[in-house]
């Protein structure tokens, strides 16, 4: 998973150092305790332990796959501390202990199925890494897509360390079946495996498309910009989202990690929950998780992907919605996006709002 | 309204009154100091049938295989306790003492059901005993219906749909079509939410 947390660490500690250049919260620093359970769920829970017994920490930054997340989730519930999660994840869930400012279903999902079905047709075949987060993720896509008239063509999970060569017989099966769109929910460093299978198979990106949540500038950056070119992810957020809000995060986050390093969609929510996080600690003058909850619900922030709220309902954010087609240079053109923040609705409750008509931009 | 004497040491144990449940014959660990406190207490908890074992110093990990711990509030036992802060496998009494600052911290940190402050009576013992394995008890029956909410608000669709397609092809009312689907999970062993799901693939495919 090392390829999209090292980049969400950054972002936070960018969005720290941001922070304490600019005075601080009410002149104090703001400093941040680092530890690594490298992609081990168990070890995210003892971490967690650890930072709230020993280190006196309420406020926790992280994590990126829902078994990590699910990991924290008793000891933060427990010893009433605060996560700030920045990752799209499968919805489903409220914790009065997390912030979520990462997509849930309505605000991606929904955007990129029908996107898909409409420009390439309703044949899908899934693809996942096999953990909580692709199962559940594809439950709610197969409903999204029955009721686009869509069908699942094929199912398919694999190890989460599979490797190389186990992508190939995937291939093979996806032209079998006759797919016209292959949906993956692979995440980590396998997403190359499975881009680079699929090109080395001779399938093309422009008739049968890997769409994704999940695979972003970074991965695109790993598996080779020709190899990504023609295929699709739906975020709230890419490197290219025009503004200048945008290009000074995207200038700074550079000019710190270097100039090949790319932003993401993680990044992005890790680096701009921070801030709100400043903004909430500013009116609260203190760290205590009651009390930052409370004025952080409803908070708004002019976040690179536009303006976005916590949503006070739901612990979750408003966030754009987007869909991105890779570019040869390694970039997502935006080929479709909402025209406001889509209300977070992780449990779809309000599927009328999922339709929340996508303008072209 | 019970039988339960004053300074309890001899009415309570064993014959308590029911509405604690049942605290008798459970596998108990007692990690304290072994002085004369240590010694009643262990003696005290015997009395109630059950199986207790005493550990002393504490272990970097305490062992899991209890129903009940008795364990001495130091600022090392967050770290002894075999499991992570919410998800407790036992339930744990902290010990005490009555005098003296009030360890806050550590209790919160530890996150015990039930404490017991020196010194102990019989009554005291039996006492913390009830409340720490009732709330132990009643934290899993609350995690567990949570859990069992979480998974019938994501499988929610999916079984409302393939109830829609068996009242449709099999002509069932609802009640039925979901009666069907129940017994199928059961015989197959398998969950309401997989039965669904399988509805739901199979009409898809044969339409």
């Amino acid at each position: 998973m090392a390829i999209i947390e090292e980049t969400q660490l950054r972002a936070t500690l960018l969005a720290v150092d941001e922070i304490n250049q600019a005075g601080g919260v009410n002149g104090r620093e703001l400093a941040p305790l680092i530890y690594d359970p490298q992609s081990d769920a168990q070890a995210y829970g003892q971490y967690a332990k650890r930072l709230m017994i020993d280190d006196g920490v309420t406020m926790i930054f992280g994590c990126y796959t829902s078994s990590s997340r699910k990991a924290v989730l008793p000891v933060i519930e427990r010893l009433n501390g605060l996560l700030w999660y920045p990752t799209l994840y499968e919805g489903f869930e409220f914790s009065p202990n997390v912030i979520y400012t990462g997509a849930a279903p309505n605000q991606n999902s929904v955007a990129l199925c029908s996107y898909l079905a409409e420009t390439y047709g309703k044949r899908f075949y899934l693809v996942g890494s096999d953990y909580v987060y692709p199962r559940e993720s594809n439950r709610v896509m197969r409903d999204l897509l029955r009721a686009r008239g869509c069908t699942v063509v094929g199912e398919k999970y694999l190890d989460l360390r599979a490797k190389r060569g186990e992508f190939r017989p995937v291939m093979q099966q996806i032209k079998n079946v006759g797919a016209d769109v292959i949906f993956s929910t692979v995440v980590g460093d396998s997403t190359v495996y499975l881009y680079q299978a699929f090109a080395e198979a001779g399938l093309d990106a422009r008739i049968i498309p890997i769409g994704s949540l999940t695979t972003t500038e970074s991965e695109v950056r790993a598996m080779g910009f020709d190899v990504a070119a023609g295929h699709v992810t739906a975020a709230p957020y890419f490197q290219s989202v025009p503004g200048d809000r945008n290009d000074s995060f995207v200038k700074r986050y550079k000019k710190r990690y270097g100039a090949d390093e790319p932003t993401n969609m993680c990044a992005e929510a890790a680096y701009f929950q921070v801030h709100l996080f400043a903004k909430a600690l500013a009116l609260t003058q203190s760290m205590e998780t009651d009390l930052i909850k409370q004025s952080v619900l409803g908070i708004d922030f002019e976040a690179p992907q536009g303006r976005v709220s916590i949503n006070a309902a739901t612990s979750h954010t408003d966030l754009w919605s987007r869909v991105g087609r890779v570019d040869r240079r390694g970039q997502f053109e935006i080929v479709q996006q909402s025209a406001t923040s889509v209300w977070a609705d992780p449990f779809l409750i309000g599927r009328g709002n999922l339709a929340a008509a996508p303008a072209h931009p | 309204m019970s039988e339960h004497g004053q300074n309890g040491s001899a009415a309570s144990g064993p014959s308590r009154d029911t509405g604690a449940g049942d605290i008798s014959a459970l596998d108990i660990i007692v990690a304290v100091p072994p002085d004369q406190h240590g010694d009643m207490l262990a003696r005290e908890l015997s009395r109630t049938r059950g199986s207790v074992r005493r550990i002393w110093p504490l272990p970097e990990r305490l062992p899991t295989s209890a129903d009940v711990m008795f364990c001495e509030l130091t600022p090392e036992l967050a770290q002894c306790l075999p499991w992570v802060p919410g998800k407790p496998l036992a339930a744990l009494v902290a010990v005490v003492n009555a005098i003296g600052a009030p360890q806050l911290k550590l209790l919160r940190d530890c996150a015990p059901h039930a404490t017991l402050p020196r010194p102990f009576t019989g009554a005291t013992v039996v006492t913390s005993l009830a409340v720490g394995r009732a709330q132990f008890l009643y934290e899993q029956r609350l995690r567990a219906r949570i859990d069992k909410l979480d998974e019938t608000l994501r499988s929610f669709r999916s079984v409302e749909r393939a109830k829609g397609i068996l009242m449709d092809k099999r002509r069932l009312d609802e009640e039925q079509a979901y009666h069907f689907i129940r017994r199928q999970a059961m015989s197959q062993r398998v969950s309401v939410a997989a039965v669904a799901a399988a509805i739901i693939d199979s009409n898809d495919i044969l339409g």
